[in-house]
């Protein structure tokens, strides 16, 4: 019961929601072009990359890490979707294909997880390396967009019944089995737990590098399932596709992680990309520049920081009234007298 | 079925252990064996091995040369997790919790696989066991929320769901109060004679006697020996610990009874779980502040260093304290010793030096420049004056026993000059005996300097001997005061008691 039904773990949800429902409302009344089955179609497939990566981010900040390097990595699977998966090639020419990118994320997570896990080095430093190596391979391969991605594997990617993407109904169903395994299965609460505090789970006979290396591989691995919902909307072999990264961190964050680990949610991280896309795709429908878009984002980055994770932060702002930050936000030494 | 007692077969055997962390030979050809149904206590100052032992009987580290064995079976090199799977459970001095989940979630985690309820079933299963413990918290409760003391009890439970045949305990009273460790003891009795073998490692020699059948001494990493517990007293086990006979426990107080000069000031202060408080602390005095676990003791003093928010008035020399913050508490000559010296008053990964001077760092300066010479005269004036035992100035402070290490956050005070009050929350606490006396004279030094020093101890031996004068408080209200020919242990526990008796009545 616990765990999920806590108000902390509800509130980005319900925010969300709202949000989305509100902004949905609002664009519906104003703009007769929004509420169309071929516009909301689109808001879908826009969707499914970032939702699929935030739902992979999820899981490296779970255990209290980040993994800059997804962004690079969709690029790279794209561009090596556009060698692999083009134009014209039969279905076993694309399966192998297909598995060339899934293998992709699989060597990347474990590179990135094996400088993380076994030589010790934080995270967000391995994975900017990790980003460096894969941006400038992808340059290498393309240095312009160039070779056109297999139209039939972008059909399939995409198939709709009316404006529902089936492969959104997939991540739906994912998201939902992800947060009940999260919050309700033993080896959920073992993630959460060596996410919060890693000390006290190897004292309690964890194997907390096991856990944290897999979430960095499975973090990699959703970003190149990812990369493949990327590639249908680009359908060409770019070396420039979105800024993923920090959208993927964000979309976490937003759906209710916690930088200091241990807290998250992957329905909240769909939810949010959801909203993170509807921005934009309202924000053209008014005639506003996508540029504003960005800027939310990174205004609700901050936002979702301090709604979320209030308390730290203000007993943190208290004791730093007086210049001295770290003191004061000691927990827990309050007996219950 | 084993035969409980002295007895018993042996459980947990180490022979001919020795371990050395890089040139630090921490363990030197040491054996210690727990019978089924025992209860073996260890004892010997920090940094004397107990750490490294219990590390290498838990699986967590792996012994240079020597052998483990665990229910009679011998063990390499293991894990955690393969330690517990053997029968072997443990409560860390720090604790295993993790804080942001809750108490069933905890316990839930601390289980092997096999024994682990269905995950629905965890909070009533959870219930169930803490009722069995006699531990009075909900299951539904963040550890966070509870107070030391519960979390130090709950640690114990957490080692006992194993039922092991091993049961180590690292320290387990450091946060209980006479009560709770009346409550420990039984379970742990209860324990051992249900045929588990028990290690105890505790500081509070006054326990250790009360509750070992055997006692095992360490010293320097080096085995002195195991002995009946019965033939042992404080001092002849205090002479095994340092090697000597310990003649002097406390510093003697100021004779002369000049008039007495108010420095700090308080009246009407209330805070989260205290107030509201009036009270005065004269130049050169030590006052203790007594009483049971979660009184509020913490947070008045706490509120006084301006680390926690109050309400009310408190002064200084005269003048009005401003304690809206650490730092201005500390431009009026306020100092914290915070009780947890590791994460708030030291640098861990910083050395002695860093450590020692890097409040005072602009006398060093020249030309905007440190002067590494006069910093490392200054810092080694202080590590004699206070008797700091470290390999070098340089040495990271993490690496120091806690008594060192508290000794190193002593330092301040003694540079900065302008200090008037000395707030020490649980000064001595993890600290060894031999280093205690040091403690106790820096303090009383400072004191004959004029600094006013207030004392919050859960040890009442320890209110006893050092203080001037000792309030109790109990709810959050000084409830007693006790000086001069009536300071005693006794007087000091029956005050604590009494003053429980009174809440129970009401």
């Amino acid at each position: 019961m616990n765990g999920v039904l806590r108000f902390r773990g509800w509130m980005p949800l319900a925010l969300l929601t709202a949000l989305i429902l509100g902004l949905g409302a609002f664009a519906t009344v104003r703009q007769d072009a929004f509420l169309t089955e071929y516009n909301i179609q689109n808001l879908l497939l826009t969707t499914l990359p970032l939702a699929l990566v935030a739902i992979g981010q999820t899981n490296a900040l779970l255990v209290g890490g980040f993994d800059v390097s997804v962004a690079a990595l969709m690029t790279l699977c794209v561009v090596t979707a556009s060698y692999t998966m083009q134009e014209g090639d039969t279905w076993p020419m694309l399966l192998v294909g297909a598995l060339a990118l899934l293998g992709l994320g699989l060597a990347t997570g474990v590179f990135n997880a094996t400088l993380i896990h076994v030589l010790r080095l934080p995270s967000i430093i391995a994975t900017l390396g990790t980003l460096s190596i894969l941006a400038g391979a992808s340059l290498l391969l393309r240095d312009h967009p160039e070779g056109f991605i297999s139209s039939d594997l972008i059909e399939v990617l995409t198939t709709s019944v009316g404006f529902l993407p089936v492969a959104f109904v997939g991540v739906v169903v994912l998201a939902v089995l992800a947060d009940v395994w999260l919050y309700r299965t033993r080896t959920g609460l073992a993630l959460r737990s060596v996410g919060l505090d890693e000390t006290s789970s190897r004292r309690l006979g964890m194997g907390t590098g096991r856990t944290i290396f897999l979430a960095f591989v499975v973090c990699s691995v959703m970003a190149s399932i990812a990369g493949f919902y990327s590639a249908a909307q680009v359908q060409i072999g770019s070396p420039i596709i979105g800024n993923y990264a920090l959208e993927s961190i964000a979309a976490a964050v937003l759906g209710g992680a916690s930088l200091a680990g241990g807290r998250g949610s992957f329905v909240g991280a769909l939810l949010a990309a959801l909203f993170l896309a509807l921005i934009g795709n309202v924000l053209p429908l008014f005639q506003q520049p996508t540029e504003y878009a960005q800027m939310t984002i990174g205004g609700l980055i901050l936002l979702a920081l301090v709604l979320y994770q209030s308390p730290e932060l203000l007993s943190r702002l208290r004791s730093s009234w007086g210049g001295v930050g770290r003191l004061g936000t000691r927990r827990g030494d309050a007996p219950a007298g | 079925m084993s035969t409980p007692g002295p007895d018993g077969p042996i459980v947990l055997s180490l022979r001919g252990v020795s371990k050395a962390f890089g040139a630090v030979q921490a363990l030197r050809d040491v054996s210690f064996d727990c019978r089924a149904g025992e209860i073996h206590a260890l004892v010997g100052e920090n940094g004397s091995g107990k750490s490294t032992l219990l590390g290498i009987a838990s699986g967590f580290l792996a012994p240079d040369e020597g052998i483990l064995e665990i229910g009679g079976r011998r063990r390499r090199r293991g894990s955690p997790a393969e330690a517990r799977r053997s029968g072997l459970g443990i409560a860390y001095q720090t604790y295993s919790h993790v804080l942001d989940l809750s108490v069933a979630e905890n316990l839930y985690l601390a289980l092997p696989r096999n024994l682990r309820p269905a995950f629905g079933r965890m909070q009533s299963w959870a219930a169930t066991k803490l009722d069995a413990f006699g531990l009075d918290v909900s299951p539904a409760v963040v550890v966070g929320t509870l107070s030391l003391a519960q979390r130090q009890l709950l640690e114990v439970v957490k080692a006992l769901l194993i039922e092991p045949r091993v049961l180590l305990l690292d320290e387990p009273t450091t946060a209980l109060g006479p009560d709770e460790v009346a409550q420990l003891h039984a379970l742990v009795l209860e324990r051992s004679r249900a045929g588990v073998g028990v290690v105890y490692v505790s500081h509070r020699l006054p326990e250790v006697l009360g509750i070992a059948d055997r006692i095992t001494v360490l010293r320097d990493g080096v085995g002195q020996g195991t002995y009946g517990a019965a033939g042992m007293s404080e001092d002849s086990l205090v002479a095994l610990m340092i090697g000597r006979p310990l003649t002097l426990a406390f510093p003697e107080r100021d004779a002369d009874d000049r008039p007495a000069e108010i420095l700090l000031h308080v009246a009407g202060l209330s805070g989260d779980r205290f107030g509201p408080i009036d009270l005065a602390v004269a130049k050169g005095e030590i006052l203790g502040i007594a009483g049971a676990e979660g009184n509020g003791q913490t947070q008045l003093l706490r509120a006084l260093a301006g680390v926690e928010p109050k309400t009310g008035t408190a002064s200084c020399n005269g003048h009005r304290l401003d304690t809206r913050s650490p730092l201005a508490a500390l431009r009026a000559g306020v100092v914290l010793l915070s009780g947890d010296r590791a994460r708030e008053s030291l640098f861990p990964v910083l050395s002695v030096r860093a450590n020692t001077t890097i409040q005072v760092l602009g006398r060093f300066g020249r030309l905007g420049l440190l002067s590494r010479r006069h910093e490392r005269r200054t810092v080694d004036d202080l590590a004699r004056r206070l008797r700091i035992r470290m390999a070098s100035r340089e040495q990271p402070v993490q690496s120091l026993s806690g008594g060192n290490q508290q000794k190193v956050s002593l330092t301040r005070p003694f540079l900065r000059g302008d200090v008037r009050v000395i707030l020490a929350e649980e000064p001595t606490q993890g600290v060894d005996v031999g280093a205690r006396f040091d403690i106790y004279e820096a303090l009383r030094a400072k004191a004959s300097e004029g600094v006013a020093v207030v004392v919050k101890s859960s040890d009442p031996i320890e209110l006893a001997g050092l203080c001037d004068r000792v309030v109790v408080m109990s709810r959050g209200r000084i409830v007693d005061e006790i000086q001069g020919g009536d300071l005693g242990e006794r007087r000091i526990v029956e005050a604590i008691v009494g003053s429980g008796v009174a809440r129970a009545r009401a």
